[in-house]
């Protein structure tokens, strides 16, 4: 054994002292894991190029010349046709009326706002690219991509001096971005929140660092403890993605009403739903969520209408911050988010319990 | 779609070994509304229409006659990225010929316009 189990392939490629990856939308968090020798990748899928320029100055004058990387979605598949008004009107009957019973037993209030439903099929590529042009010219040190392949900016990338990374949920997924040259794969297993494979990480990440050769492999799904970044090095992982760990800790821009909540949540508080976006992703039950699954539901549509459905709930409870309705994202390893620790606590304790791990398993040299 | 991409800095195209070809594509995208990723498995066959977009080009196929999609998709076509497609299945005859054995509404039209 090395003298540092923690010093990775992933610690050389970007000069951190832990293969810790913080995955959130909050900047300050971002900020503070990285000055805590970790590695921070902020979510900018939902910002204009205009917003996202600004928060990449915005985190360079906080670390230093540390490196950081920016997370967007790029698309992998997009419908051939229709429009947003079309999409709307085939919304059938029976389920909007399900909503209404759901919004009037719960006296749900509506939003305050309209919702913003701007992403939709090319427009999705349109804004993906323009993005993607702010990361090039900002020569972000990561970009990472949380869906489609990042293979095709590859070269324009390490032209600039940008790692690129890319999320899979198949083993498959990972082998040709491998071959493609992505600097490091994200290997996201079912545990994970939010949209996932239905692949589990043990299983995911195991299978991709078989292929993986020379290219760091991140784990992610379930990861918040010292004991699963040591688990993950050991099925030869580079690195932890983590994003549940991030939503409670202190800097953490999230409501208090849902932090509340994760701090007292186990996994069994979690569920896989299709019920919000009509694609299946893992959050925080809430009313909705338990109203869809009754037998007498209807079935939930596919995406976009079922977002569509639940966008009025989700936008309404939010904004009337009303605890008994409010859901967030949230992996299976949120029953060991039980604190609001600052970030850079939860770093330490990670690395130490990791340590620990690795010390009771084989024992560490002195 | 098709009136988007006639939009700045997207340019068309065919490509005659992919047309008739068997694939699977790991789709998905943003979830309209959210800030979250979603994935979309399709199996059918791609027409050999492609677009470039920007620079360097991202490369999008289309893929019709879809045997498997995620149930209630609305539509009997996706525009596929590149690098999320897999092609299954040796190629059919057809395709050797440089002819798929079908063409969608758009690149019918395109070829009667194009004389």
């Amino acid at each position: 054994m090395s003298k540092d189990p923690l010093h990775t392939r992933l610690c050389d490629q970007l000069g951190i002292e832990y293969p810790i990856v913080a995955f959130t939308h909050c900047k300050d968090v971002a900020v503070s894991v990285i000055n805590s020798g970790g590695f921070a990748v902020l979510g900018e899928a939902m910002h204009t190029p205009e917003e996202i320029a600004a928060d990449i100055k915005w985190i360079r004058d906080r670390v230093d010349g540390k490196p950081f990387g920016i997370d967007l979605v790029l698309p992998a598949s997009a419908p051939a046709e229709a429009s947003l008004d079309e999409i709307k009107a085939k919304i059938p009957e029976t389920h909007r009326a399900y909503e209404q019973m759901i919004m009037q037993k719960y006296d749900v209030p509506m939003p305050k706002e309209a919702v913003d439903l701007h992403q939709w099929g090319g427009l999705n590529q349109a804004l993906g690219r323009a993005q993607l042009e702010v990361l090039l010219e900002e020569r972000v040190p990561v970009i990472a991509s949380g869906l489609g392949s990042p293979a095709f900016l590859l070269d324009a990338a390490h032209e600039r001096g940008c790692k690129v990374w890319g999320l899979v949920g198949r083993t498959r997924q990972a082998k040709r971005q491998i071959e493609a040259g992505v600097d490091a794969v994200i290997a996201q297993g079912f545990d994970a929140a939010g949209h996932t494979g239905d692949m589990g990480t043990l299983s995911i990440v195991a299978e991709v660092a078989a292929i993986a050769g020379d290219t760091p492999i991140i784990a992610a799904g379930g990861i918040t403890t010292g004991r699963h970044l040591a688990a993950a090095l050991c099925l030869g992982a580079s690195g932890v993605w983590t994003g549940t760990l991030w939503l409670a800790c202190r800097e953490s821009d999230v409501d208090m009403i849902i932090k509340e909540r994760l701090v007292e949540a186990t996994a069994n508080d979690t569920i896989w739903s299709d019920s919000i976006s009509g694609f299946t992703m893992r959050v925080l039950k809430c009313p909705w969520t338990e109203e869809w699954k009754k037998p007498d539901a209807p079935r939930p549509l596919e995406s976009p209408y079922q977002m569509i459905l639940s966008s009025d709930y989700i936008q309404g409870a939010n904004d009337a911050r009303r605890a008994d309705l409010m859901t967030e994202a949230s992996g299976q390893g949120v029953g060991f988010v039980t604190e609001m620790k600052p970030a850079r606590q939860i770093v330490f304790d990670m690395v130490e319990e990791a340590l620990g791990t690795f010390d009771d398993v084989v024992g560490l040299p002195e | 779609m098709s009136d988007e991409l006639e939009r700045p800095g997207v340019r068309r195209g065919f490509d005659a070994e992919k047309a008739g070809r068997r694939a699977e594509c790991d789709g998905g995208g943003l979830v309209m509304g959210s800030r979250y990723a979603a994935r979309q498995e399709f199996t059918g066959t791609l027409t050999g229409e492609f677009y470039d977009e920007g620079d360097p080009p991202w490369r999008w196929y289309l893929m019709e006659q879809l045997t498997r999609k995620p149930a209630d998709y609305p539509f009997e076509a996706v525009w596929c990225e590149s690098e999320s497609l897999f092609l299954i299945g040796p190629a059919s005859p057809d395709t050797s010929e440089g002819s798929p054995p079908s063409r969608s509404h758009a690149t019918k039209q395109r070829n009667e316009e194009q004389g």
